[in-house]
């Protein structure tokens, strides 16, 4: 198997899991003995049913969560025993997506994607101009002075995406990010984010579509009960 | 650089937070404004109390009366020694007959009374002044030692033992206002920090997201720490101008009934600094009220 043959360590990794268990609740697991490397601008799918540890595996990156054994290094550091001071700075270098968009509903469009770069202290006038830029890139320029509430479905994720790239982050991790939406919806929002892997951002995408994995994917991670069960290229994909 | 940009972003964070839960800043506002107002006005109670201290310690006097039968001479020994005790500025000898003159003076027309007597009752007295410094009980004390046991001389006088009285008195309220200000400094601080955790409550999807984004647990905080100590300053400023607006509208008014507590010396308001102290002293609960509710709910990330 191919995935078998990759090895164990490679230089270029940027998030390395060595036999990783979580477990919430003693007695079960919801990740049990993962090991898993993602490269520099790689373009993963997480696939597996509801309750395989998919957004356990995606929230143990980005330091939500603490591994029960095992070790996790991301960009470089072990954030199985990161302290919560040097959380903060990593964060900056990851991007993350959710199926609920998490927005911030008082604040613009404009203030949505600002926000990742007021905790980095971008001056004013660089925000701006990057925050346009970005609205952009998803097509929301137009809308920059709404209310996330008052934007569709599909605009609202545009926007989450936006401001999970705006930092140009290493990397990306969406955790079911077309679950919301209608099928036409769901490929511009991928089309957004196979956009930012071209670009050499390691994406990391969890969801149950497999015809998101036919039309997108380059390697697929299958999870099930919280193992591994397959690790390989993705046959007849796209690229 | 990238410091302004985020001070500037917290502050942005702050004004959001006290335009989106009006209310919660309300509460805290008026709950430092009342505390402060209770402890304005007992500041305002005891400077008003010593100054009347101050101005009557300049009229302290001592009056040493002396035994009847004294020579003149043995009068003019007597007022020499006194001279040299401890704290005394000067001597006056007032003779028997000197009293009577001052005493018709004083008392006009009813003076007649005397006129009956066959003999002057008044006795002979010496007239102490202390240095300024030693105007007070100390200084009274200090004194009477000094004069104790010293032949000739009867009794001491001072013309105004109520002082002592009212300096306790003065002693007791400054005590009670400390008393009072520390236990509703106390609980004004823990007010404030359960208002201020529950405007951390209501933006806890706020907090959840800039913490995604990689915001510090300190630029997650300050904007709390901003609106606390916003809410202090305007609760201090709420305070100072309601105890201004009772100094000018209500204190006239009140004045023969404080009569027996401040006399009748034109009441002074919080000096300059006191009245920076108390805003100062808002701004802190505000400050400290937030800090706690951030370590309190702080452990999350
Ligand atoms: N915070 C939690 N507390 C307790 N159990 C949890 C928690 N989060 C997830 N789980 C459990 O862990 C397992 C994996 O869940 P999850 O990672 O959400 O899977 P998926 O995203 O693939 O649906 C499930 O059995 C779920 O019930
Ligand atoms: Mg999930």
């Amino acid at each position: 198997m191919p995935g078998a043959a990759r090895p164990v360590v490679s230089a270029g990794a940027l998030v390395r899991l060595f036999h990783v268990s979580k477990s919430y609740l003693a007695g079960s697991w919801a990740l049990r003995d993962v090991s898993l490397e993602l490269e520099k601008g790689e373009f993963v799918f997480l696939t597996g049913p509801s309750g395989a540890g998919k957004t356990t595996l995606m929230r143990l990156i980005f330091a939500a969560e603490q591994p029960s054994e095992g070790q996790i290094l991301v960009l470089g550091r072990n954030v199985s025993r990161v302290r919560p001071a040097a959380v903060a700075p990593l964060r900056r270098r990851i991007g993350v997506v959710f199926q609920d968009f998490k927005l911030l509903s008082r604040r613009t469009v404009e203030e949505n994607v600002g926000v990742a770069l007021d905790v980095v202290g971008v001056s004013e006038r660089d925000k701006r101009a990057r925050v346009f830029a970005m609205l952009k890139r998803v097509g929301l320029q137009h809308r920059r002075y709404h209310h996330p509430l008052s934007l569709s479905g599909g605009e609202q994720q545009r926007l989450a995406i936006a401001r999970a790239l705006v930092n140009d982050p290493e990397i990306l991790l969406a955790d079911e990010p077309t679950g919301n939406l209608d099928p036409e919806l769901t490929l511009e929002i991928m089309d957004l984010i196979a956009d930012a892997a071209s670009r050499g951002t390691a994406v990391f995408v969890a969801t149950h579509d497999y015809s998101l994995v036919e039309r997108y994917g380059r390697r697929i991670v299958r999870l099930e009960d919280g193992e591994i069960v397959q690790d390989a290229p993705v046959r007849g994909a796209i690229r | 650089m990238s410091g302004v940009a985020q001070v500037q972003a917290a502050f942005r964070a702050a004004f959001h937070g006290i335009r989106s839960s009006p209310v919660t800043s309300i509460v805290a506002i008026a709950t430092i404004g009342l505390c402060l107002l209770l402890v304005g006005a007992f500041v305002l109670l005891v400077n008003n109390m010593e100054q009347l201290l101050d101005g009557f310690g300049e009229d302290i006097r001592v009056s040493a009366y002396l035994e009847a039968g004294l020579a003149p001479e043995e009068q003019a020994d007597l007022a020499a020694r006194v001279e040299t005790a401890p704290g005394v500025e000067a001597v006056a000898l007032v003779t028997s007959a000197q009293a009577l003159e001052r005493f018709r003076a004083a008392q006009g027309e009813r003076a007649a009374l005397l006129d009956g007597l066959d003999e002057n009752p008044l006795p002979a007295s010496l007239e102490i002044a202390l240095v300024p410094d030693q105007r007070n009980q100390e200084g009274l004390a200090v004194l009477r030692e000094a004069l104790d046991g010293l032949p000739g001389i009867s009794e001491l006088g001072y013309g105004a033992e109520w002082i002592e009285g009212y300096e306790q008195a003065v002693g007791l309220i400054r005590g009670v206002g400390i008393s009072i200000g520390g236990v509703l400094g106390l609980a004004t601080l823990l007010i404030v920090a359960n208002t201020i955790r529950l405007s951390i409550y209501t933006r806890r999807d706020e907090i959840e997201i800039v913490q995604l984004v990689g915001g510090s647990p300190a630029f997650v905080s300050a904007p709390f720490l901003i609106e606390g100590l916003a809410q202090g300053i305007a609760g201090g400023g709420a305070a100072l101008a309601l105890l201004y607006g009772f100094y000018r509208v209500m204190l006239p008014g009140l004045r023969d009934g404080l009569e027996l507590l401040l006399g009748y010396a034109d009441p002074i308001f919080l000096s300059a600094g006191g009245a920076g102290w108390l805003v100062v002293a808002g701004a802190a609960l505000g400050f400290l009220g937030s800090g706690v509710a951030l370590l309190q709910d702080g452990a999350r990330r």
